[in-house]
Formats: C-alpha cells, structure tokens, sequence
C-alpha cells in the first residue's frame, strides 16, 4: 500500500498557509476560528485518509470519496450565505454613513456661514496659512 | 376606547379591499370612508381632533433627489418655493455636472452624497434630514421637471384633510400600459392598490418620515412599492389622489427605459413583494397608530 503522499502534502501546506495567515492577524475574530477548524479538518484527511472511509461507512455513504467534496461544497455554499449577509449589512452602514455624512456637512457649511457673517471673506486655504503663520508665530515666541 | 372599536371595525374592511380601478379607491380612502361615516355619528369632534393634529404638521421640507439635473433643478427650486414657500433640500446622488450649484443658486439647501446611492438612498437622506430637524411634513417630487410644483398645494390640501399618513400624486393618463399591467400584478400580489406605485410625487407625514428614515428602510433601492410595503407594515395608510405631469424635460424613466431593465425589476420587486408577505400590521399596532394620529 503506497503512503497517500499527494494528499498529505496538499492537506499539509492548505493547513500551513491558513494557520500562518490567522497567526499574522490577517484574519480576525470568528474568521479565524472558522478557517482554524478548517485547517485542521484538511490537515486531518489529508495524513489520515482512512478517516474518510470510516466515516462514510459511519453515515453509510456507498462511495465515500464523495464525502469530503459534499462537505466541501456545502461549506461553501454556508460559507458565500454568511459573506453576503456581511454584504448587505455593511452595505446599509455604508449608505447610511454616507446618508449622515451629507447632513453633517450640510450643516457645518451653513454653521460656517452663520458665523462668517460680516467677516472678510477668506479662502478655506488662507485661513489654513494663516492659523500656521500664526502657530508658527506663537511657536517661536515661546 | 371609541378609536379603538373604530379601528377594529375598519380592519376586516380593509382584509377585503376595493379592487376598483377608480383614482382614490385605494385603501387609505376604504379607511378614510369608514372614518368619514364615523364623523357623521359623532358630528364634527372626530373631525376637528384630525384637524388639529394635521395643523402641527406644518413645518415643511421639499425634498428633491438629483443625479445630473443641472438644466431643470433651479428652475423647480424656485418654483416650489414660489408655490408652497416652503423649505427646499436638494440631495444630490453624486451629480457630475454642477447639479448642487445651480440648486444652491435657486435658493435651495444641497445635500452632496459622497457615493451614488440612487434614487431612493438619496431621498432618504432626505428623509433622515427632516428628521433630525423635525419637520413634521414631507414632499418629494423628482428634479427633471415632470412633477409640477402648482400641484403642491392641492397635494398638501389632501394631506391635510385626509387621514391617510401618505398621499400620492397620481397621473393616470401618462401610465404606459406596462406600468398598468405591473400595478395590476402587484395588486394581486400584495394588495397594495396603488395605480402609480412608482410616482414620486408624495406626501409624508411625521410617523411616515420615522418610519423612512429607519435602517430598516436603508436596502431599498426605489421609492416604489418596497417603501409602501414597509409604510403598511408599520400600519400606516395610503391615498392616491390625481396630478398633473408632464412628460420628462430631461432623460427617460430609469426604470421603465429597456426591457431588460423592467425585467429585473419586475423580478426584483416581487422577491421583495414575497419577502414581505405575512407582514401586515398587528391589530395592536394599528389600534396604536389610530390612536396617535386623533
């Protein structure tokens, strides 16, 4: 009986790569935890392959290769559900984030105007150089 | 005690419906009537009671959403202004050509959305912005010069004198007949007997702008049969009531421009519409919402 080397070399370096990427906080909170679980699941099935036929005759699948690609694709599916829930959801903070960053503005231009009420009028980028002239000024005094 | 038994006779009323295709016999009016003939057992105090909420709604706020409406925006701006003297907001949905400008210079406050929400992420923006500074009555009505700002006043006049939370502005002759074959389809689908259910020609009162201006109301995508959904969920009424338009000075319907596009929404719509069902108002909520509008 050969030693099921392809499959543990593949298992070995999905694993490999997934634990290193959590490991460097490339993924946080219960995505973490999601590809940790599925990290160990590949790295299982890959060096242990007869995991597979035990829990086929387990569930009494007739064929139990086709276990691990059901499971596969029904993650996926789970996994594409969960994602675009998280779409839809940032999608509302996004508009509504925009919805609340018109308002603001709106008000803080007519703030703005009540109180440059009989004021020369000034460009936004010379009141800038002239709060930095006067930093400036205020900075080399002390 | 008496809103409460009014309100519980008008609900079976209102399970039945009118299916007439009559402007007005929409559902909003089934309730208006029933409450009419409860005004003529009781004269004149039921009456008076609406009256005097309605007046607290005087506050105004025109809200306009445009998207590169920069010939017609100012133009519409003044004239609103002129006809209902009113406040204006322009919200523009991240317009290339100059659109807040030119709203800015008619006299207009101007939203700037940063990202292109469309058409309905825009007005509620509006919306949200009413709230925060509590006008009490909303109007919305498009930037490209198809809604007349004369109808105003008659639109708010029915506002005022009706019960309805949302009067809608109707033209009934300027319905294609797809739109006719949608409304039908939706009627039977939802209930909802709304002839134009895409105008944006409306009315809103105060429950209605909370409502609208919810999170709940944030994926909508069109100011169209998803809010009058989401206003009946919350137990509110509709009215439609005839306006004149005109054709588009600029552009065409951005929904009913290719088939294709129709399609997808008609597509679109009844997912939502199925979405909703089930979703009507508990008898509860409605006695509430009686209540608060006396």
């Amino acid at each position: 009986m050969t030693p099921p080397i392809t499959a543990a070399i593949i298992g070995i370096v999905l694993a490999g790569t997934i634990l290193l990427l959590v490991r460097r906080d490339h993924l946080h909170g219960s995505f973490a935890l999601w590809w940790f679980a599925i990290a160990v699941a590949i790295l299982v099935l890959g060096l242990f392959p007869p995991v597979i036929d035990w829990l086929g005759s387990v569930t009494g699948i007739y064929y139990p290769p086709i276990l691990p690609i059901v499971i596969g694709i029904g993650m996926i599916l789970i996994r594409l559900l969960k994602m675009d829930i998280d779409r839809s959801r940032s999608e509302r903070q996004m508009r509504r984030l925009t919805q609340k960053l018109a308002i603001l503005e709106q008000e803080l231009r007519e703030a703005r105007d009540l109180l440059n009420i009989g004021k020369p009028e000034k460009s936004p980028a010379e009141n800038t150089l002239a709060d930095n002239a006067n930093s400036q000024r205020a900075i080399g005094g002390r | 005690m008496l809103f409460v038994h009014s309100s519980l006779i008008t609900e079976p009323d209102e399970e039945t419906g009118h299916v007439g295709d009559r402007i007005g016999r929409s559902r909003g009016l089934a309730i208006d009537g029933l409450s009419a003939s409860f005004d003529n057992a009781r004269p004149s105090k039921w009456r008076r009671l609406v009256q005097r909420s309605k007046l607290s709604h005087l506050p105004i706020l025109a809200i306009i959403p445009a998207r590169n409406e920069r010939a017609t925006v100012g133009d519409i701006v003044g004239d609103v202004k002129s006809c209902v003297g009113c406040c204006v907001l322009v919200v523009d949905d991240a317009s290339t050509d100059g659109t807040p400008e030119a709203a800015q210079a008619a006299g207009a406050r101007v939203l700037r959305l940063t990202n292109r929400l469309g058409a309905w992420g825009a007005t509620q923006a509006g919306m949200r912005y009413a709230q925060r500074h509590g006008y009490r009555t909303v109007v919305t009505l498009d930037a490209d010069g198809q809604h007349h700002p004369l109808e105003l006043p008659q639109l708010l006049a029915v506002h005022r004198d009706s019960s309805a939370n949302v009067v809608i502005g109707t033209c009934s002759e300027r319905l294609s007949n797809a739109k006719r074959l949608a409304a039908g389809y939706f009627r039977l689908i939802t209930g909802i007997d709304v002839q134009d259910f895409t105008s944006g020609l409306r009315v809103y009162d105060w429950r209605a702008i909370r409502t609208l201006a919810s999170r709940e109301a944030s994926l909508l995508d069109y100011q169209d049969l998803g809010v009058l959904m989401l206003l009946r969920k919350k137990g509110l009424t509709l009215k439609e009531t005839p306006a004149r338009m005109s054709p588009r000075r600029t552009g065409g319907s951005r929904v009913f421009s290719s088939w294709l596009m129709v399609a997808r929404y008609m597509m679109h719509t009844t997912v939502l519409c199925f979405a909703q069902v089930g979703a009507r108002p508990r008898i509860g909520q409605r006695v509430r919402g009686v209540r608060s509008s006396s």
